[in-house]
């Protein structure tokens, strides 16, 4: 008999029982170990951390205290108001905040998830023998809180902006609430079957009612059409939208609980890792970063296209793909449309004086989707390195078609720099073109700077403060571009020739374009430096030679 | 036979980093048709070595000179001149593999954009992803893609930091007959390298930096 034959007896081995089959934890049992880990870890309680950042939590509530009353203020004032402007603002400002809620919710649930898991959990977690529905629901549930009350919030203020009554103010809120935490439960729902043509679809169909809203707020302030609504029709609509509201939260809800099990763990990932890679962004105020992470994370979920062939030879060739690219993504294009409804409509709702302002800071974040390609070229030298052109070439090559949409913008706004709507600032056209010119300059050079911004240098000298030791560059990032916009649109702000704002755009171009930027200027100073103490070298060695020859 | 010109010349280079001197009193002079490889342990300055060579990095003192032109990163001239591939290199996040490479031959006004695009992607074994976004790409293909990048374009010298990173087996058989048969064409290249069968395949001159592992 072979050994083999003799079986596993003969040489010493003994079956074992069977194992007891093992329950697993629950979801909220995980949960509740997980807390108590970290509840044990803890070295403070909310109060005592509170108590040390005692500083932060009073300029918290004296800014919040001043923000309500100012809106409060703002609220009073504009109620008195009953020109049809602002009865058509009143009446439809809200159903643009409701349409814009909607839309954002939609497309920030489709980018995210709406539904996610960290990658620890999804290591940890999601492989493990329990449900993932019952895992996953808080997240569902927190998604649509958090919806609720960020529309809730935008709702009450646009509503308390425009002079409405608290009755109407909670109407809204109410209604723009649900009806943003209604978007994210559909996205959530629609993300359980893996399909996104709808919520995408609808994205781009709310977006362009919020726009269709301000056009008709500007419409009944020009006089080309009247609505005609009574004022307490904005009650009951906001009433009819609650309920419309309310029972799509309650559908998508239901189906998205139902289809949470089916979500992929690679989906419920990647929501999590680009919260964490933006979270991690914006934890280093580095906002260019967080942008970068969204528009790689597009490309990524695009994947592949078809590939178009070049035209021309040199810079010619760079311009002719920015413009090739900016067609394969257009997104961006629509929302620069979109604004050119700003100064129209700040113009209609009495605000003449800040339409410069208003229009420039609206181009600005416009423009930034346009840049994509001077953000890549400028934020590591790789690529540019690579090209056989200056920077400063390289730089106006990738601005080039920008800046002809931004041309283009600056004359479709100019009507709105004539005299638009009552008790509106009246100037001749040459004076209107020129500044609606100087305002299109102030958005795209403010864009330029925006994106040509390098994340802040932690290595830097630091500044001592309460809240601890910061590098300078942690605040002026975040004034990035906004300084442009304000500083080129200054002398508009005070009445003065646009010939002023356009002579600041001048400089702040040669500034941001001819490559006379910081990071230049310290290379050339450390370059003149080390000459300088090159011929002083010299000098020092050639007087010691000569003290050698006379002894 | 003709005299082979000087491409780079380096001069008492120097970089510290605080009290860490990474390197200092550095010369060097690469002559056409030569290929210098930069060997050491992690840490012993070759990459930072290639940054100041390429303008990346600014040394503390000495001087890099490229075809008799000084240093500047800025400068057309040197882009024109110096094809490189380091750890810097950025991509388009909305350009395919096909439409990067037919962007650098057009910049530097290649006749036939389209051979020479084609070529070069065959080489790299990139046609299938021609039409790739390269946020899609593999690690090995974002590298391959990357030497792509220099090769696409026409270059008197060719600076590289581990060429052979991410690449399997046989793609670094192929970078190494690639760069060899770059060099005997005359071209000049300064690579740093872990791995012996590149550094002994292309190089003519090997410099070995930092002190060796006690």
């Amino acid at each position: 008999m072979s050994s083999l034959e003799a079986g596993a007896d003969d040489f010493g081995y003994e079956q074992p029982p069977e194992p007891k089959p093992l329950t697993p934890a629950s979801p909220r049992e995980l949960k509740r170990l997980m807390q108590d880990w970290r509840a044990g870890r803890a070295t403070r309680n909310v109060l005592q951390a509170m108590s040390d950042a005692y500083v932060a939590v009073f300029a918290a509530v004296m800014i919040g205290a001043m923000v309500v009353n100012v809106i409060m203020k703002a609220q009073r004032t504009v109620a008195q108001c009953t020109s049809a402007t602002c009865l058509s603002a009143r009446a439809i400002l809200p159903w643009a905040a409701f349409a814009a809620t909607v839309g954002v919710a939609l497309a920030v649930s489709r980018l995210f998830g709406p539904v996610l898991a960290s990658a620890a959990e999804g290591f940890w977690l999601l492989d493990a023998p329990i449900s993932r529905s019952k895992l996953l629901r808080s997240r569902l549930v927190g998604a649509i809180v958090a919806a609720f009350l960020g529309g809730a919030v935008l709702g009450a203020l646009i509503s308390a902006l425009t002079g409405s009554g608290l009755t109407e103010v909670l109407v809204w809120a109410g209604a723009t609430g649900l009806s943003a935490a209604s978007s994210v439960a559909f996205a959530a729902a629609q993300q359980g079957i893996e399909r996104h043509r709808l919520t995408h679809l609808a994205t781009y169909v709310f977006g362009v009612l919020a726009v269709g809203a301000l056009f008709s707020v500007v419409g009944v302030a020009a006089g080309w059409f009247s609505f005609g609504l009574a004022d307490d029709v904005g009650i009951e609509l906001g009433l009819i939208m609650i309920a419309g509201s309310t029972l799509v939260l309650l559908i998508s809800t239901v189906l998205a609980a139902l289809r949470l099990g089916q979500i992929r763990r690679t989906r419920l990932l990647s929501g999590g890792a680009l919260v964490s890679g933006i979270s991690g962004a914006f934890f280093a105020l580095d906002v260019g970063l967080a942008r970068d992470i969204v528009v790689e994370r597009r490309a990524i979920e695009r994947g592949h296209v078809h590939p178009r062939r070049g035209k021309g030879v040199g810079l010619e060739a760079l311009i002719w793909r920015e413009w090739q690219r900016l067609w394969r993504f257009p997104q961006p294009l629509l929302v620069l449309a979109a604004t050119i409804v700003v100064p129209y409509a700040a113009d209609a709702l009495g605000m003449s004086v800040l339409t410069p302002v208003l229009a420039a800071l609206a181009l600005f974040g416009a423009i930034i989707p346009l840049l994509n390609g001077l953000r890549v070229l400028t934020r590591t030298g790789g690529l540019a390195r690579c090209l056989p052109f200056s920077l400063a070439r390289i730089k106006l090559a990738s601005i080039a078609v920008p800046a002809i949409l931004a041309g283009v913008w600056a004359v479709a706004t100019t009507p709105a720099y004539l005299g638009f709507g009552d008790g509106a600032i009246d100037r001749p056209v040459p004076e209107a073109f020129l500044t609606a010119v100087a305002t299109a300059a102030a958005g795209l050079l403010a864009a330029v700077r925006w994106t040509q911004a390098k994340g802040v240098d932690f290595g830097a000298p630091m500044v001592a403060s309460q809240a601890g030791a910061f590098p300078p560059g942690l605040v002026t990032n975040l004034f990035r571009g906004f300084d442009v916009c304000i500083i080129t649109t200054a002398p508009l702000l005070l009445g003065l020739s646009p010939w002023w704002s356009l002579g600041i755009a001048g400089i702040a171009a040669a500034i941001l374009l001819n490559s006379m930027d910081a990071e230049t200027l310290r290379a050339r100073q450390a370059e003149q430096q080390k000459q300088l103490a090159e011929q002083r070298k010299q000098r020092t060695e050639a007087a010691a030679a000569a003290k050698q020859r006379k002894r | 036979m003709a005299k082979r010109s000087t491409i780079l010349k380096v001069s008492g280079l120097r970089r510290a980093f605080g009290p860490n001197t990474i390197f200092d009193k550095f010369n060097l002079e690469v002559r056409t048709g030569e290929a210098i490889a930069l060997t050491g342990r992690n840490g012993a300055g070759k990459s930072t070595l290639l940054r100041c060579l390429v303008g990346a990095d600014r040394a503390d003192d000495g001087s890099v000179e490229v075809c008799g032109n000084a240093m500047n990163e800025a400068s057309p001239e040197i882009r024109r001149d110096v094809a490189t591939v380091i750890d810097d290199l950025d991509f388009f996040p909305d350009l395919s593999v096909v439409e990067h490479l037919d962007l650098l031959a057009r910049a530097h006004g290649i006749a036939d954009p389209d051979e020479a695009v084609d070529e070069v992607l065959e080489e790299v074994q990139l046609v299938p992803q021609s039409g790739q976004l390269p946020g899609t790409l593999s690690s090995g293909q974002r590298r391959r893609l990357a030497l792509a990048t220099a090769f696409v374009r026409p270059r008197k010298l060719l600076i590289l930091d581990e060429p052979e990173q991410r690449l399997d087996t046989e793609g670094v058989a192929w970078l190494a007959q690639r760069l060899k048969s770059e060099r005997q064409k005359g071209l000049a290249i300064v690579f740093a390298s872990h791995e012996p069968e590149l550094v002994e395949t292309v190089a003519t001159r090997v410099i070995q930096l930092g002190a060796a592992r006690g």
